[in-house]
């Protein structure tokens, strides 16, 4: 091989940036095509000096915005290489139309989002309002709690994205800063280990099989349309979750590092839970464990995370026992209930008990949410669950100034 | 846990300063964080930078802290800024300044309670390495105060971090290490 | 099997179609009659009822110069080895671009009624025109 391998500690010291860009160096990729955008930056910025100093023999395109990064992810996809790129907030929001096209024409393109707020006004830190757009393009979308996290569900992601059975794009999110910039210890895989668990790319359809020549990017109206995307909603609620357990079975066995479509923190017991994703779930889960020394709080925390494909299933079991439930979504919803309590809504509702339900909205651009805000939302919880009902409006919420904002 | 903050101008390497001590301390096996909070920040503005330590994983992701250690790097942000917020009864400060320690809390009552330890790392840096870049002499007088490591097992330790830097510039900032580990009053 | 009766699950993933049945190794050198196109491929569309009026093809004047094979949008000018050989009718729709470009005095491509037996309109070919002076 053309490239320098790199020797790792066994722990290394990364954000969950770093992280990234090892994770895209060790699984060589044939084509990187980006735009710099903060917080994802240095994903890119130390992908690109690790292909400059020889570890990386694959190519980096620089293109003038978001929209042509991904147009040259699709491209290159399509004609049959390894494929990634990231981006964070208003480059996210650039690049929307092209992430359905890259999920409508089934290419296995790995893409890291660092969630960042979206302006107006203008905002760098981390909320979940950018990565919320994605939710119907299409992606398979994996989210990390931790650098380390980062770092694993990268090569999960290659893996069950690029399987020939699921060939669907896949995201891999976290936090901007509290993820992004904050270094913590990364169990490393050497760079063998790691390429091998991902393997060599096998290309499908790929427009450089000159032997099979293939149009790519196809119009169909209102007659077979509606069967593409027929095919491929089938394909993402039916296909992709036995890849993604498959994976995370391999993954165990070489690391023994555990991920689950649904992860729980104290939950074998619980009677109320907090339903989060991003570096909130770890803190909850701390506070969940403190309230159940401290005050006999039966909590537990549910962390998404697999957001798409949606688990419904997988949290219908989690959630079916529980007297009380709090959604905390980290972006506006703008004139609606929060997401997570949408969806985690629709997953109770055909049950014959289901737990009480509220919403809280926390962390906007980059709002601290603090072990005390996490220690209130359980008393609610507790207060819910012994009353068998509402004891708070609906939606709440959490560490934004003036006279509490709650309605419905 | 251990908590610490750092106060800082945008530039003066207080995020390097931060990782650099996670990344000894975690070579010995401890859980670590280093983070920031920056912003769109300048150089030269104020900023703070933290770090956790504990012996099992850190799940703890809020940027509140109530500080073990605050550090600080540049002499004038015990003027500027609130160095002793969210403090406990027994945070130590370890400041930059020309000042002794008793001139320093006579010059700012708010530190006249707490347990202060003074070094002159920009001094320090400037004379050593020769820029004033005052984070590498502040682990230095932290390793004093801390009593964590012995001296040498640290410097040792940070040779590995700033391996990719020309030699001369590492020996220069063991230089400074040493000094503030052996001014810090 | 018909494409009108395939399900949702009858597609190769992905809207993504294939130009011929089977491997096309030299494809370049392989005529059009002998490459095997697929289903999906425009070539087994034939287009041939958009024509009002059609191109008919006069061998006596022509003198094999390829702009019309060049300038049709539709590949429909049959030629082999540089010789022009015909029309094909399959996939013309009748828009006179070979007509326009033909240097021929009198034209070797003339439009005619789609109805028209072309025998019928070889033999009312018009004479060369005489330049003006």
């Amino acid at each position: 091989m053309a490239f320098e391998k790199m020797k790792l500690k066994e722990i290394e010291v990364w954000d969950g940036n770093m992280a990234a860009s090892h994770a895209m160096r060790q699984v060589q990729i044939d084509v990187v095509s980006a735009y710099p955008i903060t917080p994802s930056t240095p994903i890119v910025e130390n992908y690109s000096k690790f292909l400059a100093d020889g570890y990386i023999e694959g190519e980096f395109m620089m293109v003038e915005s978001e929209h042509a990064a991904m147009s040259g992810c699709i491209g290159a996809s399509a004609a049959g290489g390894r494929v990634a790129t990231a981006t964070s907030a208003q480059g996210l929001a650039l690049m929307m139309e092209t992430l359905y096209q890259a999920s409508g024409m089934r290419l296995p393109i790995v893409l890291n989002i660092v969630n960042r707020a979206l302006a107006a006004p203008l905002n760098v830190n981390g909320d979940h309002s950018d990565m919320y757009l994605t939710r119907d393009s299409g992606w398979i979308h994996f989210d990390a709690y931790n650098p380390q996290h980062v770092y694993d569900l990268n090569f999960i992601a290659f893996k069950v994205a690029e399987d020939h059975d699921v060939r669907l794009p896949a995201i891999v999110s976290q936090d901007g800063f509290m993820t992004s910039h904050t270094a913590q210890g990364v169990r490393t895989l050497d760079d063998d280990t790691a390429y091998n668990f991902v393997g060599e790319f096998k290309p499908m359809n790929d427009m450089l099989d000159l032997d099979h020549p293939v149009t790519h990017g196809v119009q169909t109206e209102e007659d077979w349309h509606f069967e593409h995307k027929a095919r491929q909603h089938n394909d993402l609620m039916t296909k992709v979750f036995p890849k993604i357990e498959e994976a995370f079975d391999a993954f165990e066995k070489l690391t023994g590092r555990r991920y689950n479509i649904v992860e729980t923190y104290h939950m074998d017991d619980a009677e109320v839970a907090i339903v989060c994703m991003g570096t909130s779930v770890e803190t909850a889960a701390e506070v969940a464990k403190e309230l159940r020394e401290n005050e006999g709080i039966k909590a537990g925390v549910i962390g998404i995370r697999v957001l798409r494909p949606w688990p419904y299933k997988q949290l219908q079991e989690v959630v079916k026992n529980l007297k009380a439930v709090a959604t905390l979504d980290r972006s506006s919803p703008n004139g609606a209930p929060g997401m997570l309590f949408n969806e985690i809504s629709g997953v109770v509702i055909n049950l014959d008990k289901r737990p009480v339900i509220n919403n809280y909205i926390y962390g906007l651009g980059g709002r601290d949410l603090t072990k005390v805000h996490v220690a209130e939302v359980f008393r609610d919880l507790k207060a819910n669950a012994d009353a068998g009902k509402l004891t708070t409006p609906t939606q709440q919420f959490i560490g934004v100034r003036g006279p509490k904002l709650s309605y419905l | 846990m251990l908590e610490i903050r750092w106060h800082s101008r945008a530039g003066q390497g207080a995020v390097t300063g931060a990782k650099g001590l996670a990344d000894i301390i975690a070579s010995t096996g401890k859980h670590v964080q280093a983070f920031a909070f920056y912003g769109s920040a300048k150089r030269g503005a104020a900023m703070t930078a933290y770090n956790r330590v504990d012996d099992k994983e850190i799940l703890n992701h809020e940027k509140f802290m109530k500080p073990d250690y605050v550090f600080v790097i540049d002499p004038a942000l015990v003027y500027t800024t609130d160095v002793t917020i969210n403090h406990k009864d027994n945070t130590k400060y370890i400041i930059t300044t020309h000042m002794s320690t008793d001139e320093l809390k006579a010059s700012q009552p708010k530190l006249a309670d707490k347990e202060v330890y003074t070094v002159d790392c920009i001094k320090i840096a400037q004379e050593t390495i020769g820029r004033p870049i005052p984070n590498t002499p502040m682990l230095g007088a932290f390793m004093k105060i801390s009593g964590m490591y012995d001296i040498e097992f640290f410097k040792d330790k940070m040779k590995g971090v700033l391996s990719k830097l020309p030699q001369k510039i590492i020996d220069a900032n063991m230089q400074a290490i040493q000094r503030a580990y052996d001014e810090v009053k | 099997m018909s494409m009108e009766n395939t399900g949702w699950d009858g597609f190769e993933i992905g809207a993504m179609l294939r130009s011929f049945d089977g491997p096309a190794k030299d494809i370049a050198l392989t005529k059009q009659e002998d490459r095997n196109y697929s289903k999906n491929n425009s070539f087994t569309a034939s287009v041939a009822d958009w024509r009002i009026i059609k191109p008919v093809f006069n061998k006596d004047y022509c003198i094999d110069c390829q702009f019309c094979w060049v300038y049709c949008p539709d590949i429909s000018i049959i030629s082999r080895d540089k010789k022009m050989l015909g029309v094909d009718y399959d996939h013309c729709k009748g828009c006179g671009i070979c007509v326009e470009v033909c240097p021929t005095n009198p034209k070797s491509l003339l439009m005619f009624p789609e109805q028209k037996d072309t025998e019928e309109a070889i033999a009312e070919w018009p004479e060369k025109e005489k330049k003006e002076k």
